[in-house]
């Protein structure tokens, strides 16, 4: 059941059933400035913000529009209004002075927010561009927090988020039996096809490393996971599954903290559980960007978070990853996501690995802190009703950015730029580039003592569909 | 009329240059206090200073406005340089100051800074044309961001003529009256616009920061207060 209504992405019924919105979103808007740490921020730019207009010109969407409701400024400024009204002293007495004239929050004013707030991916482009540290992919984050406590919110992120913390305990309802299933699938396929006996360990306790991919990765890109179980095979790596949860998607990240949090402590319970000491995460972006924050809830001892592409990286360069001596032919390139390269965290080792593999690899630009966000970012590719804006206009710069390559291949190592670039290239005629994960690469280039059939090179089971949600 | 002039560069003056001072001094006090109740507040307290501190002095350097919008970075550089550099080292102030107080330092040739003066009226003139002329910052601008900019600039054209009484069509000392008024309004104006940001800059890319660094059980408190703790999502 879903309303569409308003809003361009469906939102639940009851959504459309809150009443007395202005005052819950206000109630929610103080108990957030009190508990959380966004007053430090919210005030710095409702008095400071300049209104320059550099972030126009980094915002993808808003280089396409042309649209005034585009500009990071003036989304951000929807909430900065209204914590300007109610939550200082000089808006509380200028509303004091003027009356019935004061700028009051009323029920429009959040539906435009609903609308806004999901137009942009908090993708933190603009960030870098604001002379004053004007986060607008901050400010998202906390208004779409605050919408989520009136129960604006698209109903593909609740409905995900409640599966998980309430309902099969991952994104995707996948069982345990299912993902059993699948993982011995996956081995045979690895014994028959790549000749290597990698496992997928399930349950092993003490195991160095817990594994959390996007579970989507289970269902939609088999190939990056065997590239994982067998780097974790070749190098001796000692990891695990826990079937207590196998998720590390983290959808509290696009609408709730109050969501995140808890989605984050499950995962830590379950590392516990196995008495794990490092948190192994898939390629998926969010996730691992989500996982960085477990030092903030796991207390004394916190487990050490690892990307998997830090990971093969370190496994590459330390010889323990051998390669065949011929190098993927295709021309390749890589899409940063936004979550992994940001502020920079990850940019370095994936190209390294690239270069290692590909013969030819070249850069899209911009590119690495500066890239441009694939478009789906935020959460908004679970949205599958709004995908003519996603694609169409928020993906339209990476479209150019990707056929400017002349790529064969685009290496896109989050489940969510996966599933977006594959629309993308849809949708902006892009026929002969196939997205891929980096760990899908790597199994082709990995030399595992056997002649592998030729065959497998580029064989895939995955299969992106439409329709089926990813991480 | 001199009566009027002492008055506001004497009482006057000081009255809103501890305005300016001390309503700077509790905004940035006030933020103080919010970055070490957000520190204590943080689940992970190990705070990225290096990328902060990068991240804030990068925008001193003249060169970082270019960039997304070179004319109007360019435009704005050359404006912050005038209005810091001209009155803080034209001669004539600093005598005043220390006559005042016994405080001085090296002053800048009079031509120095009365071109760097003229400098930053003529791009404060254009920061409002530039701002007017694109269609992102004018959607973006109320009447503050048309306003400070000249508000900025007005004492220094009545300093301007002040110093070139070639320049000045009108009498000198009610010249020099309005020079003292609009610097007198102007630091009124600092600590409750956003040309606080001339003390609360430092700040700015470090608030950013903390607010991503969660408190650990801000959002269960949060679904408490709303009691919504309990409800199925
Ligand atoms: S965060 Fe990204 S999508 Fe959002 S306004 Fe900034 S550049 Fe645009």
């Amino acid at each position: 059941m879903a309303t569409r209504g308003k809003f361009s992405y469906y939102v639940e019924p009851r959504a459309l059933q809150v009443a007395d919105r202005p005052r819950k979103f206000l109630a929610a808007f103080a108990a957030v400035l009190e508990h959380g740490n966004y007053a430090v921020a919210l005030d710095s730019y409702a008095r400071l913000v300049a209104r320059c207009g550099r972030c126009a010109a980094s915002c993808q969407l808003y280089a396409v529009t042309g649209e005034d409701q585009d500009i990071p400024c003036h989304r951000s400024e929807l909430l900065l209004r209204v914590y300007r009204r109610y939550f200082t002293t000089a808006g509380l007495l200028k509303a004091r002075v003027s009356g019935a004239s004061a700028f009051t929050l009323t029920d429009d004013y959040l539906d435009r927010m609903g609308e806004q707030f999901y137009r942009c991916t908090a993708c933190r482009r603009c960030r870098v561009e604001c002379p004053l540290g004007v986060d607008h992919g901050l400010v998202t984050h906390l208004a779409r927090w605050l919408l989520a406590e009136i129960d604006v919110v698209p109903k593909a992120l609740v409905a995900a988020v409640r599966e998980q913390l309430e309902g099969a305990g991952n994104t995707s309802a996948v069982s345990v039996a299912g993902l059993k299933d699948t993982c011995e699938f996956l081995e045979e396929e690895l014994r028959d096809t790549w000749g290597v006996e990698a496992k997928f360990p399930f349950d092993v306790e003490g195991a160095e490393y817990v594994f959390f991919p996007a579970v989507s990765d289970y269902l939609l890109e088999a190939d990056t996971l065997m590239g994982n179980a067998a780097v974790m095979h070749v190098s001796g790596g000692s990891w695990t599954i826990g079937t207590g949860n196998f998720d590390g998607i983290n959808y509290g990240l696009f609408y709730s903290d109050r969501m995140f949090e808890r989605i984050i402590r499950r995962l830590i319970a379950e590392v516990r559980r196995l008495k794990g000491r490092k948190v192994l995460v898939g390629e998926c972006g969010h996730a691992t960007r989500s996982a960085w924050c477990i030092p903030a809830y796991a207390g004394a001892d916190p487990p050490e978070v690892v990307n998997c592409l830090e990971y093969a990286w370190r496994m590459l360069e330390a010889g323990r990853i051998p390669l065949k001596p011929e190098r993927i032919p295709e021309r390749v390139t890589y899409h940063d996501p936004c979550n992994l390269a940001r502020v920079g965290r990850i940019t370095e080792e994936p190209r390294e690995i690239l270069k290692a593999i590909c013969a030819d690899y070249v850069e899209m630009t911009p590119n690495r802190t500066r890239n441009y966000c694939c478009g789906g970012g935020g959460g908004t590719v679970s949205l599958d009703e709004i995908r003519p804006f996603r694609t169409g206009l928020m993906g339209r710069k990476k479209a150019e950015q990707i056929r400017a390559t002349g790529a064969q291949l685009v290496v896109a190592p989050c489940a969510n730029c996966k599933k977006q670039l594959r629309e993308v290239c849809e949708d902006h005629g892009l026929e002969g580039v196939k997205v891929v994960g980096l760990h899908e690469l790597l199994l082709r280039a990995m030399d595992f003592g056997v002649a592998a059939p030729a065959a497998a090179a580029g064989a895939g089971l995955a299969a992106a569909g439409d329709s089926s949600p990813t991480g | 009329m001199h009566g009027w002039l002492q008055w506001l560069q004497g009482p006057v003056f000081w009255a809103a240059l501890c305005f300016a001072v001390l309503g700077l001094a509790r905004r940035l006090g006030l933020a103080v206090a919010q970055i070490r109740g957000a520190l204590a507040r943080a689940g992970d307290r190990r705070v990225g200073y290096r990328a902060v501190w990068r991240g804030t002095v990068r925008w001193l350097s003249p060169a970082a406005p270019l960039g997304a919008r070179p004319l109007f970075g360019a435009t704005s550089a050359l404006f912050h340089l005038g209005v810091i550099v001209a009155p803080l080292f034209l001669a004539g102030h600093i005598a005043l100051i220390r006559d005042a107080v016994g405080l001085a330092w090296p002053a800048l040739p009079n031509a120095a800074a009365t071109a760097l003066a003229l400098a930053a009226v003529v791009a404060a003139v254009a920061l409002v044309i530039e701002r007017l002329a694109s269609r992102a910052t004018r959607s973006l601008s109320g009447f503050q961001e048309y306003a400070l900019p000249l508000v900025v600039a007005l004492p220094l054209v009545t300093g301007l003529l002040v110093m070139h009484p070639a320049w000045n069509p009108a009498p000198y000392e009610p010249m020099l009256l309005l020079h003292a008024a609009t610097a007198d309004l102007l630091l009124v104006l600092v600590p409750v616009t956003k040309l606080s940001h001339v003390a609360l800059f430092p700040v700015t890319q470090l608030a950013t920061e903390l607010a991503w660094h969660f408190a650990p059980d801000a959002g269960a408190k949060v679904g408490l207060a709303l009691g919504r703790e309990g409800e199925p999502i």
